[in-house]
């Protein structure tokens, strides 16, 4: 017995020894070498990882012995976005270097002290090599304290073969034509349309609400009330694509279940990212090559607008080390410089907000960057304009509204609520 | 009475030394964060800069807020369904097994297997059997030529649909019932099976009444799991459609993702202490389970 | 021969319910075994499907995961030791509270079991300063720390459960034979309630090789990493890899499978032959 109660002691004393022991360990090598921590979500199976560590690997080479860049992998977006505003407000910079997915909500991390302003930092050459759209959409109230680096535009996805199947060769560029393509693929026994409102943000029907609302209103539609005419039409127009041009499963659907539908056939016509366009089962449906993408017939006055969004901004924390602060600079400039974004979307196809000569020759991914360059403005799909709050309660009740629970003026003014002004 | 007092000391000295590491612990990782909480749900704070108080403001707009309101609602639903119904299923498992059928050992690992499989991938395959055209729509047709039906789709059966799939884990608390049931003593029954009692009347008059301490306790933590519920059901529907499956967990999670931490903050702790005014009530309902009282009767 | 009919009615009745039960706790296993053997396409496209052709280049994915036998290592450290330290802590508190009288000690009870309600990513902000002003950032121990102290509600709720049930006599008689507190403890309470404690233990093993949220605020390197983490090397910001991920986690579920069994059928199981004879 007293066995027993000696070693519930020596246990006990263990405990509190063992955090001393390892404390000692987290900071040691002191050495005039900056070491520079990037919480990168590309790792993984992620299609920019190669050639990110590839040029983290180029840069430590050239830099050695001054500047070292430790990529901090960081797999799963959903929890990686939660250690960010997790750290930002425990007073804390997740990592020297991170990037946020930018909207008006992350736009809240601008008045954090913890990030560094890229303001004064962004000489006029560095200047040049962005898109200056993309800049200005980065900057509030003066301040850039994130770089917009990974853009992407959203447009529809048609299934050709399918198309084809109901004898329409092109893709609709009315929105009669579209409606009449539809109801042929409606009476072939096709669901149209991959349709959802499930997840967050019904992120497929997000995408064509979008569409909708800026040829209603305008590449600035967003700037009004959700109570606007065009946002009242729009609803309706995107309730009727649910109800009668989508699958029965719809409502509730996530994205996973929306693509699984046109990776399957049994949609043709899908809106997502270029990210898609790179996936492995995407490439191995037997309709892959007759995929074409383009914008959305206009439904209003507006045409030609493609909808777009900041995909990811690179942030940097603030740092009393004047060195340190100039090592992160280096660091960013040789990232985002034009040859550098050139190696990473060589290998994952993905678009940025850095001017490059790259042309992808994959198909795919070429008719991206054409369809970027064909379109006459760009306005951003509603989450990126309005934010997380806004989109939850859009996809919230988006459900009730194809359901025929709520009329398109509640949905509007339900969803108008959630806007802050 | 000097031994007295030295005696008193010396238990007080082996009291406290045996609640100090468990205490410790509990205080750094529970009752300091949530006085962190509390303080942060009285302010307007979106997780940068500083906090502004902002008095009970978060307070009036959650209890208005007919989001949380839904959530709240569908919380009850989910404390109920696990504690009357989850409990219950598993206790009446436990009582066949504890009687070791043929079997029994291979039943009692595979019921517990659910639990450990990963909430992702079962999300993915209730979503898939729920589907418009999935197999539990074509065994119901099969059967009762019902029409297809979208379980997670539809607001008027999400909720079952997601709540119905919680019977898989029934096993977390099996095996609490039967490890408590496995300590019962065999002469209460060997003393029955002589009076000639049936198995039903043992199991009523023995194993029931043996049982009552740790069903109160599976009960009580069945609905302190359905209170703060979150993962499967984000997953498999997030908290969709129309709210329709929005739990108190996942309203508290959306407020954190949006940078409303205050507002997050005050849901936790409605939901602490509305829990704990449940906790205590049942406890005054059901009485205290302490072997002192019992064997007294 | 008394009442056969009823009988074979129950009997009956209870293997339908066993068996139901079976197939349903089986289901989910055998869907995750066959979808690990799928291509992504074949997956998304139709859930419910056999594959094609079976694909053992998920597992070559899974078993060539950077650093597998690392993040093994740490899981296995991590579980453990958090086991061991949580059924420590909570069976001496619960000692106090199942077998003590002291004014207090309901209060105590309530305070320490209403932990179970707590949603703990509300507590995410706090745990994550505290970690980091500790320097325990990026460290197994944090993992440790959390994983134990988070665990401590239900462990106390079970493991008090369990001792409370005791009978009061075989205490009483201990303590005519002269037994003093040290000795209640370690000969009578804990032997009697080491089923409820090995439950605990179970729970608490289930949970720290499973947990992942934690795992990714608090740590940064896979020299602190759970497998966990590794699993979710799959899923990047827009493609999830979901057949290799499942076959990771079927790789992963054997381990934390074979602590169950060691858990419980193994202690519990050579408890109940030698048991409790009233």
């Amino acid at each position: 017995m007293m066995k027993k109660s000696r070693l519930i002691a020596v246990l006990l004393l263990l405990c509190l020894l063992f955090p001393l022991g390892a404390q000692g360990q987290a900071e040691s090598g002191q050495q005039k070498e900056i070491e520079l921590r990037w919480a990168s979500i590309w790792v993984g199976n992620d299609s920019k990882a190669p050639a990110v560590e590839a040029l983290v690997e180029e840069f430590n080479t050239k830099n050695a012995g001054k500047i070292k860049v430790v990529i901090e992998p960081q797999p799963d977006y959903n929890a990686y976005e939660q250690k960010v505003r997790t750290s930002l407000a425990a007073g804390q910079a997740p990592a020297d270097i991170f990037t946020i997915k930018f909207n008006p909500t992350t736009a809240t991390f601008y008045q954090s002290n913890l990030l560094m302003d890229f303001q004064g930092k962004l000489d006029d050459a560095w200047k040049g090599t962005f898109d200056a759209g993309s800049l200005e959409q980065s900057t509030v109230d003066g301040m850039l304290k994130s770089l917009p680096m990974e853009t992407a535009i959203l447009p529809i996805w048609y299934n050709m073969d399918a198309m084809k199947s109901v004898g329409v060769n092109a893709m609709p560029a009315t929105e009669q034509q579209m409606f009449s393509a539809f109801d042929k693929l409606k009476a072939a026994g096709i669901a149209p349309t991959s349709q959802m409102t499930g997840d967050t943000n019904a992120w497929t029907s997000m995408i064509w609400f979008s569409h909708f609302a800026v040829s209603l209103g305008g590449p600035n539609v967003w700037d009004k009330p959700f109570t606007d005419p065009a946002f009242v039409e729009a609803a309706n127009l995107i309730k009727r694509m649910i109800q009668e041009y989508s699958t029965a499963d719809a409502v509730g659907l996530g994205a996973g279940g929306s693509g699984g539908h046109f990776l399957a056939g049994r949609t043709a016509v899908f809106s997502n990212g270029p990210w898609y366009a790179g996936r492995a089962d995407l490439a191995a449906t037997p309709f892959f090559d007759s995929i074409k993408i383009g914008g959305l017939p206009a439904v209003g006055e507006y045409e030609d607008i493609m909808i777009s969004r900041l995909q990811a901004n690179i942030c940097a924390a603030s740092s009393k080390d004047a060195d340190k602060e100039q090592a992160i600079v280096d660091f960013l400039k040789f990232l985002t410089s034009p040859s550098s974004i050139a190696k990473i979307a060589e290998t994952s196809g993905a678009m940025f907000a850095i001017k490059t000569d790259y042309r992808p020759v994959n198909n795919l991914q070429k008719q991206f960057y054409d369809a970027n360059e064909a379109a006459s403005t760009t306005a951003f799909d509603l989450e990126a304009a309005l934010g997380a709050e806004v989109t939850l309660e859009f996809a919230q009740q988006l459900g009730a509204l194809a359901l025929d629970r709520i009329s398109a003026e509640e949905f509007c003014a339900l969803v108008d609520r959630k806007i802050e002004r | 009475m000097q031994a007295v007092g030295t005696r008193n000391r010396w238990i007080w000295s082996a009291r406290i030394l045996f609640l100090l590491p468990v205490s410790l612990l509990f205080f750094f990782f529970f009752i300091y964060p949530f006085f962190f909480t509390v303080f942060t749900s009285f302010t307007s704070w979106r997780g940068i800069g500083s906090m502004k108080f902002n008095g009970v403001k978060n307070y009036a707009k959650l209890i208005a807020d007919p989001t949380f309101q839904k959530a709240l609602g569908n919380n009850i639903v989910w404390a109920l369904s696990q504690g009357l119904i989850q409990v219950p299923l598993a206790c009446l498992v436990a009582m066949i097994l504890v009687r070791k059928p043929f079997g029994w050992r291979g039943l009692r690992t595979i019921y517990y297997l659910p639990n450990v499989i990963s909430t992702v991938a079962l999300a993915m395959v209730w979503v898939a059997i729920y589907n418009v055209d999935g197999p539990l729509n074509a065994i119901l047709a099969d059967l009762f030529g019902m029409e297809k039906h979208n379980w997670l789709g539809n607001p008027d059966t999400a909720l079952f649909a997601v709540i119905f799939q919680t019977v898989i884990y029934i096993g977390y608390f099996m095996i609490v019932l039967l490890a408590s049931a496995m300590n019962i003593p065999r002469s209460l029954y060997e003393a029955a099976e002589i009076d000639g009692a049936s198995t039903l009347v043992q199991e009523i008059n023995i194993t029931l009444p043996m049982l009552r301490g740790t069903l109160i306790t599976t009960m009580t933590l069945a609905m302190a799991y359905g209170m703060r519920h979150f993962e499967a059901t984000f997953l498999m529907t997030g908290g969709g459609p129309a709210y329709a499956t929005t739990t108190m967990g996942i309203d508290l999670y959306l407020k954190m993702d949006a940078l409303r931490y205050s507002e997050a903050s005050t849901s936790g702790v409605f939901l602490i202490i509305m829990g704990t005014l449940v906790i205590t009530l049942l406890r005054k309902l059901f009485g205290s389970s302490d072997p002192m009282s019992e064997m007294a009767q | 021969m008394k009442k056969p009919l009823a009988s074979i009615i129950g009997n009956t009745l209870k293997w339908i319910l066993l068996i139901s039960l079976l197939s349903l706790a089986l289901l989910p296993l055998l869907w995750l075994l066959v979808s690990s053997l799928r291509t992504n396409l074949e997956l998304q496209t139709d859930p419910f499907g056999w594959p094609q052709k079976f694909q053992w280049v998920n597992y070559a994915n899974a078993l060539a995961m950077a650093s597998l036998p690392r993040l093994l290592l740490n899981s296995v450290v991590v579980a453990v030791v958090t086991v061991v330290l949580n059924s420590l802590v909570t069976s001496m508190g619960s000692f106090i509270l199942a077998r003590e009288h002291f004014k207090g000690r309901d209060i105590l009870y309530t305070i320490l079991t209403a932990g179970v309600l707590v949603p703990v990513i509300s507590f995410m902000v706090p745990y994550f300063s505290m970690i980091t002003r500790s320097g325990l950032y990026n460290t197994l121990l944090a993992l440790i720390l959390v994983y134990t102290a988070v665990n401590i509600p239900v462990s106390i709720f079970l493991v008090t459960a369990f001792m409370k049930s005791i009978p009061k006599e075989l205490e009483e008689a201990a303590i005519m034979d002269g037994c003093g507190f040290f000795k209640r403890f370690s000969m009578i309470i804990l032997p009697l309630s080491r089923s409820g404690i090995v439950t605990a233990a179970t729970f608490c093993f289930i949970y720290s090789w499973n947990e992942f949220v934690m795992a990714m605020l608090l740590t940064s390197s896979i020299e602190s990493r759970t497998i966990q983490l590794g699993i979710k090397f799959f899923s990047s910001q827009f493609i999830t890899d979901y057949s290799s991920m499942y076959a990771a986690v079927i790789i992963t579920i054997i381990p934390s499978i074979l602590g169950y069994v060691f858990l419980h059928d193994k202690i519990i199981g050579g408890l109940t032959t030698g048991g409790v004879k009233g």
